[in-house]
């Protein structure tokens, strides 16, 4: 039967190593997880800029559209100078 | 570093991101999908640091997992694969003279497509050789080498899976071998001017041979494995390892639950090809267990639109292999076509998800209050530092369970829809409905009668509820990824940490202590994996066998540490576990942890397996946005590639498409309970695109689909405004409805409007569509506009068409629209309302005092209301005179609107028009009042100048007439002479009176004084009117 673990006669050094393993680990996964906190806060930043940017788009359009209105008010007023002598 | 990362990161959260969107959607954004714990990142090269002479198998399991990846491309290449023969031109008579041209022409075409074809065929071969060669080397009794490991176990199957994918795929696309036909004919055409086309000749000829036979590659394999006869001991062995998995279902998500059953019929068949060697797998696993998984599962969804069946495989294979023929028992199994009714039916409430509806439901409420009560006690947990190790282990490790059952309900409830879509391919209907269509039966294509007609209304609320649950919780659990995956690898840290330095510990101690073998394996294990410097209790592993009688104090003294194993580090425990209980003999009968061979105790073999198909599961909990992104997808419900084929069309119309035919549902049945759930059906647009970019990677299918997407979008916009306006229309009506009445009615239950929530949609601001964000709110508003424009604009031409009575009944309407706009505008920034009538009423210049009502009003009663009315005074009403002329017959008739232009609901619009048939023919105080309200100061003095110049004209024009019939009157009529009493007087003054030539002048006298005094009577009601509005 062939053994499993042939070469583990350096046990140790193999401990050892998976020892410095686990805290190089720890920290990689540390900043990878920081990254990904950071890009999840940028879009849930991009998502929530964007409902923002939507409403004051809807409340610029509104306005717009009276404007315009208004415009055209106005105009059909100024084309009738007549009317207001 | 000036400012610590945690610290500069948890600053952000300072940050008020708060977003008034409902999460009506499911996921559409994937931070990462990376798999870097089931697929091993760096392909398992870190397995050798560990000394486990692996070397050779992490060799083998990489090589077959490049051979899986192009295997994956190979099949969706065929899978996608359209017919090229459909599309080249026929040449027209006039040109025949340049066939030969046409021939090259379509030879390059086709030859670029064949050559895929061909190399599909090659990899097939060597694919087959280097897994049979793989097989071989690791199946031997005496094991040079060590392995297989469970990665590797793993890998030969999905392998092979890829193999019969392919295989089944080749079988079931009738154009491959049509396109190569003709690709043949023009070959030889073309080949005719060419030297040396033997070898040419050959290799086609080899290709008709491989594409024209079916299983072809299944066949290519056995033969490939059993050229040395020695592959049957692996065989045997991946067959327990599927039929324990299977039975056991622990660690199995659904994708691997159903490569396992596809496998497994063909691990069968081709581990009892041989005879001596088919009794020995009986002795393995007793057949009936095979019996069961088979009839358990009886269609296995394979592609999309392309399901497997294990009968209908073991039937067909069994030609091909004879020593399989003798297996009656497996080739009795019934296929789904022949399964007799009463077990059909059994089958049906199996596969239909409506009948698992209620448990679905109490599953996925029970779940996410749970999951949400776990994120807040990990939201308490994170505020309040230094909290004690206890309190926080058990917040964390409930996280975890918490999150292994949310991977179990998404694996089972995907897991559904998949085998509900194939049990339906399997079961087409068989009558389409012809009432609702006007087509043809004929023009019905199979893929409607498999998808279309053979969801119910039921099926597909069904159907609907429960993608909205999938996403529902896959969005949730996604949300919280970067809080959750700390608490994660923590709690697997732990498990691990746990296992091996506590519980290999007391088996070192114990059971092991007199075998060298196994208990070497346990210390390797424990090399491997421990995290010492982790657990503050011992910081040397020499020094545990000192602390032997501390033992319970130090069991719960890990310092944890959020770090996950390798990928590499659980393939090497799996392996040495499976080493440990197999005694490293794979050919030991029973199953992996079902004997007790090796001597080792039954409660030490117990926590064995438990860890080890624990491992399996972490290594999904790891790659969290991953597995999530993979349950949640349900791009395939698009996907009809196979039966695009067989209908010989290019694209099926949209009613054909599942996410179509959900939204529609939706939209028909108005449901308040799926209202919310309408944009979910988008979502399996976006999964099938992301589908067909990344997997199938192909650009015509993504088109195809942006197609579909933007049509079903307006369609669903269009549609969701008409919902909308609608209901607020019913609404407006019902509440302005004389309550009096409703209550009066018998039957009044039917004016009150079932109430519906729109919240939700009119909060959307970005909906995700393939990649794009849409504000479907302002689209909404936008719509809406048009709608109250359009509204308007139809009641006022309804108006126009109608003569003056019709008066009440437009103010009614527009009082209804103007309220309909009110409870709109709670929701939504719609133009102002005075505004848009103004608009439609051509009144906005600020000198003009008219408008269209009050223009089309004067119109009236000048051309029908004063020439053709009479006052009738004790009611105070005009009435339309028997005698005058009628203008009825100009009058161009309305086309009837559609229903919302009324108001709203059938029944509503029918009530309002009983009530305003009741003011139709005549004119009285109520029209008066409508006249005031709609025409307002503004446009009434126009009205009452234009009438008192009406007046002034007709009096004018009266003048002559009067002088006219004046001369017709004698000079001077003394007194009557009484003589003949009163009817010579009569009679005398009938001489005198000489009008009869005159009579018309004088009738059209009469008739012009009753236009003046119809014009006074008509001011008079003004005024009373006036007067009562403004006292």
């Amino acid at each position: 039967m062939a053994r499993a673990g042939g070469g583990m006669g350096s046990a140790v050094n193999v401990g050892i190593a998976v020892q410095a393993d686990w805290e190089n680990r720890e920290f990689i996964s540390n900043i990878s997880l920081n990254v990904r906190r950071l890009f999840d806060f940028l879009l849930r930043f991009e998502a929530t800029t964007k409902s923002k940017l939507a409403s004051l788009n809807e409340k610029l359009d509104s306005l717009e559209r009276k404007l315009e209105v208004l415009e055209v008010q106005v105009s059909s007023a100024t084309t009738n100078p007549s009317v207001f002598n | 570093m000036a400012i610590p990362v945690e610290e500069a990161i948890a600053a952000l959260s300072t940050f008020s991101l708060e977003d008034e969107q409902p999460d009506v959607q499911g996921l559409a954004v994937l931070l990462s999908s990376e798999r870097y714990a089931t697929n091993s990142p760096i392909e398992y090269s870190d397995v050798a640091a560990y000394r486990l002479s692996l070397g050779e198998d992490t060799k083998a399991i990489n090589q077959l997992n490049t051979l899986i990846q192009e295997g994956k491309e190979m099949a969706s290449l065929l899978y996608t694969y359209r017919s090229c023969v459909k599309a080249l031109p026929q040449l027209p008579d006039s040109m025949k003279h340049s066939q030969a041209d046409l021939y090259l022409e379509t030879y390059q075409v086709l030859d670029l497509e064949m050559s895929r074809l061909r190399e599909i065929q090659r990899w097939q071969a060597s694919a087959a050789s280097k897994l049979a060669a793989d097989m071989q080397r690791f199946s031997r009794p005496e094991r040079l080498v060590n392995g297989p490991t469970i990665t590797h176990f793993w890998s030969m199957l999905k392998l092979l899976d890829v193999l019969l994918q392919l295989d089944h795929l080749k079988n079931a696309k009738a154009s491959i071998p049509n396109d190569f036909s003709w690709y043949k004919r023009t070959f030889t055409q073309v080949s005719t001017q060419w030297q040396d086309t033997d070898t040419m000749r050959e290799e086609l000829d080899d290709l008709q041979i491989f594409l024209s036979t079916r299983w072809a590659i299944l066949l290519n394999l056995h033969a490939e494995m059993f050229r040395t006869n020695t592959v049957e001991d692996i065989l045997q062995v991946l067959i327990v390892f599927c039929v324990e998995s299977l039975e056991l279902d622990f660690a199995l998500l659904f994708p691997e639950r159903h490569t396992l059953l596809r496998v497994l019929p063909v691990l069968v068949v081709l581990a009892t090809s041989s005879e001596k060697e088919s009794e020995s797998l009986y002795k393995r696993v007793k057949i009936n267990r095979l019996l069961n998984i088979f009839k358990n599962d009886p269609v296995i969804p394979a592609f999309p639109d392309l399901h497997l069946s294990p009968a209908a495989i073991l039937k067909e294979l069994s030609s091909y292999f004879q020593n399989f023929s003798s297996q009656t028992r497996l080739l009795t199994l019934a296929a789904p076509h022949e399964i007799p009714p009463r077990e059909l039916q059994d089958y049906q409430r199996h596969y239909l998800i409506l009948n698992h509806m209620g448990t679905i439901r109490a599953e996925h409420d029970d779940f996410s209050i749970r999951f949400a009560s776990a994120m807040n006690q990990m939201i308490i947990l994170k505020s309040s530092d230094g909290a004690d190790n206890d309190w926080s282990r058990d917040i964390k490790g409930n996280m975890y369970d918490t999150v292994v059952e949310g991977f179990q309900l998404l694996s089972r409830w995907t897991g559904r829809i998949w085998e509900q879509c194939a049990w339906k391919f399997s079961r087409p209907c068989k009558e389409p409905p012809i009432s609702d269509s006007q087509q043809d039966s004929t023009t019905f294509f199979d893929y409607e009668k498999v998808v279309r007609w053979n969801y119910t209304a039921e099926e597909r609320r069904a159907l609907l509820e429960l993608i909205g649950y999938i996403k529902s919780i896959g969005l949730m659990m996604q949300h919280c990824d970067t809080l959750v995956s700390e608490a994660l690898w923590e709690t697997i840290h732990m498990e691990v940490q746990d296992f091996v330095q506590d519980k290999l510990d007391k088996m070192l101690r114990t059971t092991f202590r007199k075998k060298k073998d196994l208990s070497r394996i346990l210390s390797d294990m424990r090399t491997l994996s421990a995290d010492w410097m982790a657990n503050t209790s011992k910081a040397d592993p020499e020094q545990h066998s000192l602390h032997q009688e501390t033992e319970e104090t130090r069991q719960n003294t890990f310092y944890p540490r959020p770090v996950a194993p390798t990928a590499a580090q659980i393939h090497c425990l799996q392996f040495l576990i499976c080493e440990l209980v197999s005694g490293g003999n794979l050919r030991k009968p029973g199953g992996l942890f079902g004997n007790n061979g090796s001597g080792i105790p039954v409660e030490d073999i117990k926590q064995l397996e438990t860890f080890f198909y624990k491992l399996s599961f972490f290594l999904h909990i790891l790659d969290y946005t991953a597995t999530i992104g993979t349950l949640t997808d349900l791009g395939f419900l698009w996907f009809r590639e196979f039966y695009l084929e067989s209908s010989r069309v290019i694209q099926f119309p949209i009613e054909c498409s599942l996410p179509w035919m959900l939204v529609d549902h939706v939209i028909e049945s108005q449901d308040a309970g799926l209202l919310e759930s309408i944009l979910i059906p988008l979502d399996l647009y976006n999964d099938s695109a992301q589908h067909a970019l990344t997997c199938l990677k192909q650009r015509f299918l993504y088109d195809e689909i942006e197609a579909e997407v933007d049509l079903s979008f307006d369609l669903l916009v269009q549609k969701l405004n008409e919902i909308i306006f609608t209901y607020y229309k019913s609404c407006a009506a019902s509440t302005l409805l004389d309550s009096s009445f409703t209550y009066a009615c018998d039957d009044g239950e039917k004016y009150f409007v079932k109430p519906l929530r729109f919240d939700a949609i009119f909060k959307l601001r970005r909906v995700m569509i393939l990649g794009r964000t849409v504000d479907l709110r302002s689209l909404i508003t936008q719509r809406m506009n048009k709608l109250f424009r359009e509204n308007i604009d139809f009641l006022l031409e309804r108006f126009e068409n109608g003569d003056l009575c019709a008066v009440v009944e437009l103010q009614q309407l527009l009082d209804i629209l103007e309220l309909t706009h009110q409870l709109i505008s709670r929701f939504l920034e719609l133009d102002s309302y005075s505004l848009m009538l103004s608009e439609m009423q051509e009144n906005l210049s600020l000198v003009s005092y008219s408008s269209r009502i009050s223009s089309q009003m004067w119109n009236e009663m000048q051309s029908d209301f004063l020439p053709n009315f009479i006052l009738c005074n004790t009611t105070q009403r005009f009435v339309r005179s028997l005698k005058g002329a009628h203008h009825n017959s100009q009058r161009s008739s309305v086309s009837a609107g559609k229903p919302y232009f009324y108001c709203g609901s059938h029944d509503l619009t029918m009530a309002y028009q009983g009530l305003a048939g009741l003011y139709r023919d005549f004119f009285g105080i109520p029209h008066m009042f409508a006249i005031v309200k709609l025409l307002g100061s503004r446009s009434l003095p126009g009205i009452i100048r234009a009438l008192l110049d009406h007046i002034s004209s007709k009096i004018t024009a009266m003048v002559p007439k009067i002088t006219a019939l004046q001369e017709a009157l004698p000079k001077s009529i003394g007194l009557l002479s009484f003589d003949g009493g009163i009817a010579g007087c009569q009679k005398i003054i009938h001489e005198i009176l000489t009008w009869e030539a005159k009579s018309e002048v004088k009738i059209e006298v009469l008739h012009d004084l009753k236009e003046i005094g119809s014009a006074l009577y008509w001011m008079s009601l003004l005024d009373i009117v006036l007067v009562s509005i403004f006292p």
